[in-house]
């Protein structure tokens, strides 16, 4: 873990706290940037690597888990809750909206670093999986309007005779689509097509049980 | 001189010369030669008639003249005769003739010459003139007719002015000038010699003008000189200078000559001028001091300057000289003269000398003045005498009418009577005279013109305005000396008024003597004698005789007459009354009977009168007999009936009294006077009478009654108290009525009294009651009219009128009445009731609105009754309106009142129960009967009281004993009861309900009624009963509660340093481990650690403070530091919040024992929660801050303008809160704290908005810190 790698964000109204947690994390080598208020932390350019978000529940603007609301709807790094006066409510609420951890404070060094760390290893997965499923999409765009016809049967588990009555084609030409099929979206087997399309959330229209014959 | 005489050459020059100075002073001039041929004629004279010298030089044909034809033919004879026959004797020529003028016409002129002699007496030549004298001499002419009739007249026994008074030597002279200024109408001056009248002659300047001359003695200026005079008058001498000569020939025409040389020295002047003016030529020639000629004294002083130059001009120009001017006399009199002269030339045209005349005209100056004065006054004489006078010519022509005459008749002249082919008399006498008298006018003037004989005559002429008035014109001829008739003279005399009274008189004498027929009576006259000489007419008819027509037995008329015609009884009176009257000479006056022609005797009244002559003696007797035959036996009759109306008026049971038109008393009846008494004797007519008898209070009105009936003539009737005999004043009525006589007039009054005692009496009393009941009626306080049967409204009582504010008249009918003053609601229903009334007679009531002045409508009680006579008919309908407004108000209300009061006690959600004082109900209200579910008088009956039953029925039987206890103890006591039970539903569940009885006492303060109220509180005792288990929960709940959100919140505060030292103390700690440790970082770790450990540590120990109230932590400080660190503490936060803070801290603020951090910690609070306030405001976020000193107090008020506070008393409860996230406890420590300090703290509102929360601190406290 390198200090370039990662950033946690701070958002607490206490300065003794932003310089407390400040020096903390510094001292375990990790960069953090610090903010008074929410209004501050959204409005701040933020650098585009993994990162935590360390977050008071009170807050003099909004309260930390609004601001957990609002900023649901984007990407946004993993919250680590802290608060004063904790209370089940308000923990399990933060939790339910995806929360990484809720520290009461005074919290120990310990809870605070693997809840950072979570968070950030968290982030790190979702920014891969983000990567990964860009890739699958530019292969998913890459395929023929045919191909595209021919990936949902296939990964519904259609035999190619099926899939190929299904289009009107014949059995050979949807062998061919679906070798390009396959070779277009860099499926090494059946089944691993299959967990692309659902990355893709590809529909599955037809079930072979249903449409057997 | 004799060089200028020869160069005259022709005689006839002399002759020019004359006419040229005639022509300077005269007009025109002409001269001829020896023979009569014309040698010069004046040049405008020559262009006037159109003709040259030549021409009328020329003989015609026929060897008349060459003039003839410039004279009227009817002339040219006469003229050229006389002509002729001066040529030949050398006679003065003097011609009147009409000659011809340039306009072609003929006009009269005069012409006249004479003429010119040598030194041997020759006649070498003929001057002349011609003067026009047409209009002139017209007006001459008359105007000297006039003047010398009047001198005639006046003079008229005087000779003539004659020339016998004239010295025979002169006479030619002087009547040569009279004859010439008549003729010319030049005025003529002689000298001549005239006869005194002491035989003496004397000589006299005679000024001589038409029809006059005047005379003027000069004989003490001539005398001496005659000599001198004469040698003057010589004829033409040859050796005489040229000048001289000149002037000579003038002078022998005209008065004084006289001559210059060439130089303006004098060489002549006439003697006489010489001797009037008293020098010699020596004088005059003698050049006077300053370069003037001597004559400037001669001259007036006036007239010098001017002449001179006028001369001085001549000799240099040698024009003609003509001027007037004055000079003086020897004498020292101013006189006028003229004179004119003109140069004489040599052959070569020098001027040789000068030669001139000098006219006096003085005389003539002053006598024309003197001429115009007589002529005024004559003829003023002649128009103002009062009499009009006319002249006619011998014929009978008018010629002139005076002033007077004119004016009468409204004329200009005479001339303006001309009219065509009739004679001016016969014109005249047509259009000015009457035409009833014009004719024999005519005839009577022409008949004395005829014959010469005066005439007399009474005509009448016509005014200018129409009118003919009667004049007495007489005429007579005037002779001349041979007995000729020259003129006639008329006058008229207005004697029209005469005339007029003279016709009136004949009229009167006729009127008289018709009179004398006419009267009704007989006139008859008796000589001195008594003989009668005289019956009138109508005594004539009367008797059937004239005068003597009786047998006269003998004796003398009157006794034949009086046997002829009077009664045999009367015979002898009346003879011998006559008989007496004729010899004393007394009046005669009888009454007699005569006998009428038929042989009826009539009564008769005879006068007579005699008449005297101057000397008194009787003349004649005059008598007049008047019928009274009728009157005698009316007298009669009168007399008889008068005795009978006597017998009756004493009769009838009235007063009588009669009074003479001047107001006497006449007559008393004879009841009158039982009643009244006689009158004194002093109190003879009504006024004194009156003032007698009538009441002093009565008597003006009385009398001023009876004056005026009197004075007017009207019957009169008066009611006054009259004093009778007994002296007891009774009212009686006197009427007055007038007897009149035929004529009209007044002959009597009569007064009949009768007595009114009674009926005044009764009148009064009647009077009386109806004024006190009008004052019943308009005082009551109700309306009151009354109407016809048919609905007319016929009284409206004063009251009425003036609640209303309408005058009876606007109301006439009910219906109109209705629909004005009824309230429209109610006036249908007023209307259709009322008509009913009328219709069936039944009384009328009803309760209706009726509008007042004011507009506001009132409740009345309107009742109307029928007035019925005795046959039931309805006589009237009474109305009497009572205002029962406040009535029906009230009412209204009560019942109104009545029925809210029973709908709440209806509608009440409370069971209301009344009761009589012995407990027994009397009513329930509806929610109680619902409640029970029955009546109250299903109670009734059952052998038990209502209130047993209820109570037994109802009550739970658990809590019975003590209700009815109660109850038994407040009916007896009257104390109020109150309790709660269960009472049984209607569906057989009990409730609770509370019961309360008090008692409803009079104004005795006996109990009258219980009133019961009986709540139904299950609901509320059930709720109680639960709200108590839930209180108890709460209370055991917020314990809980607050414990856990106390410590919450003491949690926060200590947990956020501790968080910061547990998170520093690790990084403290990871620098010191770190290879190679990090003791710079580590050491501000630790700092920090330290700070924020210190930081909790204080928040412990002032919770710990907060729950121990300890005052330990107390200073004495001031708040103004306090303040101040506060408000830096939140500076930041209001800059971030954009709220600006108004701190006001008073000066001089005692010090004051607190807590500092406590206190901040209050103060940051309030302050937080004020932002927080304002958060959502939009306008300006201002903080108030203020400190102050208040009595023993620091008040600190820190104010906000936000929404302000919602519930001022819950906020300073523990856990209470307005914010989402607020814990509630801020307030509440802010109160303990500042209570611990002995102050308050409390939470205004603002004004307009906002919130101030104010705390204080207490001074006094600084006492017990010095004692600890």
């Amino acid at each position: 873990m390198t200090t370039d790698d990662h950033v946690v964000f701070i958002v607490d109204d206490d300065a003794r706290i932003r310089e407390a947690l400040d020096e903390l994390l510094a001292s375990h080598g990790m960069r953090a940037i610090a903010f008074g208020s929410a209004g501050d932390y959204i409005s701040a350019n933020k650098p585009d690597v993994c990162a935590c978000l360390i977050l008071d529940v009170e807050l003099p603007d909004i309260n930390g888990l609004d601001l957990q609301r609002q900023i649901a709807e984007g990407d946004h790094p993993p919250i680590v809750f802290i608060t004063g006066h904790g209370d089940i409510p308000s923990s399990v609420r933060a939790i339910k909206h995806g929360a990484v951890d809720f520290l009461t404070k005074p919290f120990s060094d310990a809870d605070l670093m693997a809840a950072i760390q979570a968070a950030i290893v968290q982030d790190r997965e979702k920014r891969s999986e983000r990567a990964e499923l860009g890739v699958l999409r530019q292969r998913y765009l890459e395929l023929t309007p045919r191909e595209r016809d021919v990936l949902p049967l296939v990964v519904s588990g259609l035999l190619n005779k099926q899939a190929a009555a299904e289009l009107g084609i014949s059995e050979v030409t949807l062998q061919i689509h679906r070798r390009n099929v396959m070779q277009k979206m860099m499926a090494a087997s059946l089944a691993d097509l299959v967990r692309m399309a659902e990355r893709l959330e590809i529909p599955i229209t037809h079930s072979r049980r249903t449409g057997g014959n | 001189m004799t060089t200028a005489l020869n160069s005259l050459g022709e005689p006839d020059a002399e002759a020019l010369r004359a006419a040229l100075i005639i022509e300077s002073v005269v007009g025109n001039a002409w001269a001829t030669d020896a023979a009569g041929r014309f040698s010069y004629i004046t040049p405008t004279t020559l262009s006037d008639l159109g003709t040259t010298l030549e021409e009328l030089n020329t003989p015609s044909e026929d060897g008349s003249a060459g003039w003839k034809r410039l004279i009227h033919p009817d002339d040219y004879d006469r003229a050229v005769a006389v002509w002729r026959r001066c040529l030949e004797t050398g006679e003065h020529y003097n011609v009147e003739h009409r000659m011809l003028r340039a306009s072609g016409a003929y006009g009269w002129s005069r012409s006249s010459r004479q003429p010119l002699r040598d030194s041997a007496g020759r006649i070498v030549a003929w001057y002349g003139t011609v003067i026009d004298g047409d209009a002139p001499s017209g007006a001459r002419e008359r105007f000297a007719d006039v003047i010398s009739a009047a001198l005639e007249r006046k003079a008229a026994p005087d000779a003539p002015h004659s020339l016998s008074l004239v010295h025979p030597n002169d006479r030619t002279a002087a009547a040569h000038a009279a004859a010439r200024a008549f003729w010319t109408g030049v005025p003529q001056v002689t000298r001549h010699r005239q006869l005194q009248t002491d035989g003496s002659y004397r000589w006299n300047e005679t000024r001589s003008e038409p029809g006059y001359s005047v005379s003027v003695d000069i004989d003490d200026l001539v005398t001496d000189r005659e000599a001198l005079a004469k040698a003057g008058l010589d004829p033409l001498v040859e050796n005489d200078a040229e000048p001289i000569r000149s002037a000579k020939v003038v002078e022998s025409i005209f008065g004084n000559g006289w001559a210059f040389d060439a130089a303006g020295r004098w060489i002549y002047l006439h003697p006489f001028a010489l001797n009037s003016l008293g020098v010699t030529l020596e004088d005059l020639n003698a050049p006077l001091r300053d370069g003037h000629t001597a004559w400037k004294r001669l001259l007036h002083p006036d007239d010098y300057e001017q002449i001179a130059a006028t001369w001085r001009h001549c000799l240099t120009t040698g024009d003609h000289f003509n001027v007037e001017f004055r000079f003086r006399r020897a004498n020292g009199v101013y006189v006028w003269a003229r004179t004119s002269a003109r140069p004489a030339r040599d052959s070569q045209g020098r001027i040789i000398g000068w030669y001139g005349i000098a006219l006096d005209n003085d005389v003539y100056k002053k006598t024309v003045a003197a001429l115009r004065g007589r002529e005024r006054e004559l003829s003023q004489l002649v128009d103002m005498v009062p009499v009009q006078i006319r002249r006619l010519t011998p014929e009978g022509e008018p010629t002139f009418f005076n002033k007077r005459l004119l004016d009468f008749f409204g004329l200009d002249g005479v001339a303006d009577l001309d009219k065509p082919a009739m004679s001016r008399l016969t014109a005249a006498i047509q259009s000015l005279v009457h035409p009833e008298d014009a004719a024999r006018l005519l005839e009577t003037v022409r008949h004395s013109l005829a014959t010469g004989e005066p005439y007399s005559m009474k005509y009448r002429m016509r005014r200018a305005d129409g009118a003919y008035r009667w004049v007495d014109g007489r005429g007579e001829p005037l002779r001349d000396h041979s007995g000729a008739i020259v003129q006639w003279y008329a006058i008229s005399i207005d004697i029209d008024d005469e005339m007029r009274a003279q016709e009136a008189l004949r009229d009167r004498e006729r009127e008289l003597s018709q009179l004398v027929d006419m009267v009704p009576s007989f006139l008859w006259r008796l000589s001195a004698s008594g003989e009668p000489v005289f019956f009138s007419k109508r005594m004539v008819e009367f008797l059937g005789l004239d005068v003597g027509e009786y047998e006269s037995a003998g004796g003398n008329g009157l006794t034949a007459a009086i046997a002829a015609v009077a009664h045999p009884d009367d015979a002898a009176k009346l003879e011998a009354a006559l008989n007496h009257s004729i010899v004393t000479g007394e009046s005669f006056s009888l009454n007699y009977r005569l006998r009428r022609a038929d042989g009826v005797f009539r009564w008769m009244s005879g006068r007579a009168e005699p008449m005297r002559n101057e000397d008194g003696a009787v003349v004649q007797w005059y008598g007049l007999s008047h019928d009274i035959d009728d009157q005698v036996k009316a007298e009669e009759a009168l007399r008889k009936s008068k005795r009978q109306l006597e017998q009756m008026i004493d009769a009838v049971p009235v007063n009588i009294l009669s009074f003479a038109p001047s107001g006497r008393i006449t007559y008393a009846s004879k009841r009158y006077l039982d009643k009244v008494g006689s009158p004194p004797t002093h109190i003879e007519d009504f006024d004194a009478l009156a003032r007698d008898l009538a009441h002093p209070e009565d008597f003006p009105t009385m009398f001023r009654r009876a004056s005026n009936g009197f004075a007017t003539g009207e019957p009169f009737v008066n009611r006054f108290r009259r004093r009778e005999k007994d002296g007891v004043y009774r009212w009686i009525e006197a009427r007055a009525q007038p007897l009149r006589d035929a004529d009209g007039a007044i002959v009597q009054w009569y007064m009949a009294s009768i007595d009114i005692e009674d009926e005044m009496r009764a009148q009064e009393a009647l009077r009386e009651r109806e004024r006190e009941l009008q004052q019943l009626v308009d005082a009551l306080p109700v309306h009151i009219w009354s109407w016809t049967p048919d609905g007319k409204l016929a009284y409206v009582n004063k009251r009425s009128l003036e609640d209303l504010g309408i005058s009876g008249a606007n109301f006439e009918d009910f219906t109109r009445v209705a629909q004005e003053l009824i309230h429209p609601e109610d006036a249908p229903e007023v209307l259709h009731r009322s008509a009913n009334c009328l219709k069936t007679g039944d009384s009328f009531i009803m309760r209706y609105r009726r509008r007042w002045k004011d507009g506001n409508y009132r409740w009345i009680e309107g009742r109307c009754e029928p007035l019925r006579d005795r046959d039931g008919t309805i006589v009237h309908w009474y109305q009497v309106s009572i205002d029962i407004d406040d009535e029906m108000r009230a009412q209204v209300a009560l019942r109104e009142r009545e029925r809210s009061l029973w709908q709440l006690v209806e509608t009440l959600p409370v069971m209301i129960d009344c009761a009589a004082p012995n407990g027994e109900p009397i009513y329930r209200s509806r929610q109680l009967r619902e409640f029970l579910g029955y009546e109250l008088e299903s109670l009734d009956g059952k052998g038990k009281s209502r209130l047993s039953r209820t109570l037994d029925e109802g009550v739970h039987p658990d809590d019975l004993a003590g209700v009815k206890a109660n109850y038994a103890h407040s009916l007896a006591t009257g104390e109020p009861y109150a309790r709660r039970h269960r009472l049984r539903r209607f569906d057989g569940a009990y409730c609770w309900v509370d019961t309360r009885a008090a008692p409803m006492r009079n104004a005795e303060g006996a109990i009258v009624q219980w009133n019961v109220v009986c709540l139904d509180i299950d609901g509320e005792v059930r709720a109680q009963e639960e709200l108590r288990l839930a209180q108890e929960r709460l209370a055991r709940a917020s314990q809980a509660a607050s414990l856990a959100e106390l410590s919450a919140s003491i949690a926060h505060e200590v947990n956020q340093p501790l968080a910061a030292v547990v998170a520093n103390s690790h990084a403290c700690q990871r620098w010191l481990m770190a290879e190679p440790p990090n003791i710079d970082r580590a050491q501000k770790t630790v700092e920090r650690i330290i700070r924020d450990a210190n930081s909790a540590a204080d928040v412990v120990s002032r919770i710990r403070a907060l729950f121990k109230q300890s005052a330990d932590a107390m200073a004495y400080t001031t708040l103004g530091s306090v303040v101040a660190e506060a408000r830096d503490l939140i500076a930041e936060e209001a800059v971030r919040r954009r709220v600006r803070m108004d701190v006001d801290v008073e000066g001089d603020l005692p010090f004051v024992a607190l807590d500092r951090v406590q206190i901040q910690q209050v103060l940051v609070n309030l302050i937080r929660n004020g932002m927080d306030a304002m958060d959502s405001v939009a306008g300006d976020r201002v903080l108030g801050l203020r400190v102050r000193r208040i009595g023993d107090a620091i008040q600190i008020e820190i104010s906000d303008r936000g929404p302000g506070i919602e519930l001022p008393d819950r906020i300073f409860e523990p856990f209470f809160t307005t914010k989402e996230h607020g814990m509630g406890m801020g307030l509440a420590i802010c109160r303990s704290i500042v209570e611990s300090h002995g102050g308050r703290l409390w939470a205004e509102k603002n004004e307009p908005r906002g919130a101030t929360f104010v705390f204080t601190l207490p001074v006094e406290a600084k006492a017990d810190h010095d004692d600890g």
